[in-house]
């Protein structure tokens, strides 16, 4: 699917501010200064999403998961690089962990962090564009990207598209890289995308941007 | 009337901030990055600068310190996203003279501009 230049501009913005709350909701949880990269986006098929995944994450992943429900529907998938996701966990616990593994405690905190980075990110889209969405409890995983791009094609709906926003940040000098797809439907895209330029309009009329 | 230089890597938010800058009578130029703003900073002497933080290659706080490095007179009101305090303290120590958060609002962004420009909110 492509974008027309008003919906991608409009969806690199919306994008821009969504990350840069969820970054500063990152800072608080961690104490420090997050400095975050511009992120970057593309829409795939569902099929065709792994190469742009694995352009900001490979081998061993984490993954929180979310389902999200409302007008607009689909799948959340939080990718971090293992070693990131090991060092936020110490950041957080302000222990290191175990040998650079993520025991039961550790992915506690991991899929808390998804949560709520997730959650920031959406709650933007759901206040810009005036879209309610409701979550499910997240779920972790911990896998080879391989398995885990499988694991995005959640329904058989050859229609299905991706959403990839690629991320780097940076806290107390280590770069973390990670990865939000959200799957959806082609209904619930084209849905998005229609409140995506409302809100681009809304803007352009000089209300807010 | 004021000339405002907005500079943003996204063309909808330089289009709609150019809406309510040029709505409330202030004339505006664009950058779409930080050379460029430099570039328009000098050629076209605006009163006051309306700069994102988060851009490619050059980020807003760069901009910033070499704008003020070129004239320590300019006047920069940083519009972000970016909510963490850490980086309100940073553009405020880099010369920043007013921080709007985005998405931004037509009356907060004018009031910033309008503060600036009357010295109620002091530079570095």
């Amino acid at each position: 699917m492509q974008l027309t230049p008003l919906q991608q501009d409009a969806v690199t913005e919306l994008i821009n501010i969504a990350f840069s709350r969820a970054a500063a909701s990152l800072s608080d949880l961690t104490k420090c200064r997050v400095d975050l990269d511009v992120p970057e986006i593309s829409v795939h098929k569902i099929g065709e999403v792994a190469v742009s995944v694995g352009r900001f994450v490979r081998g061993d992943v984490a993954t929180v998961h979310q389902v999200f429900t409302g007008p607009v529907a689909g799948d959340a998938f939080l990718l971090l690089n293992f070693d990131g996701a090991v060092h936020l966990v110490e950041l957080l616990t302000d222990t290191p962990t175990a040998k650079g593994t993520l025991g039961a405690a550790a992915r506690e905190v991991v899929t808390e962090v998804g949560n709520i980075l997730m959650n920031a990110c959406l709650g933007v889209f759901g206040n810009l564009l005036q879209v309610r969405f409701s979550f499910s409890v997240p779920k972790l995983s911990l896998e080879d990207l391989g398995f885990m791009v499988q694991s995005l094609v959640v329904s058989d709906d050859a229609l299905q598209h991706a959403m990839v926003v690629g991320a780097r940040f940076r806290m107390r000098e280590s770069e973390v890289t990670g990865c939000l797809v959200l799957v959806l439907g082609i209904a619930s895209f084209e849905l998005f995308l229609k409140a995506v330029e409302d809100w681009a309009e809304k803007s352009l009329a000089g209300d807010q941007t | 009337m004021t000339k405002v230089l907005v500079v943003d890597d996204s063309n909808l938010a330089r289009r709609s901030t150019r809406k309510i800058l040029e709505t409330a009578g202030h004339e505006v130029v664009e950058a779409e990055d930080g050379l460029r703003a430099l570039e328009r900073y000098y050629l076209d002497k605006p009163d006051v600068v309306v700069l994102d933080v988060t851009m490619k290659d050059m980020d807003g706080i760069e901009v910033l310190k070499r704008l003020r490095d070129l004239d320590k007179a300019a006047k920069v009101v940083m519009v972000t996203a970016d909510v963490q305090t850490s980086t309100r303290d940073m553009a405020a120590a880099s010369g920043a003279c007013g921080f709007v958060v985005k998405p931004v609002h037509a009356k907060s962004l004018l009031e910033t501009i309008q503060n600036v420009l009357t010295e109620e909110s002091p530079c570095n």
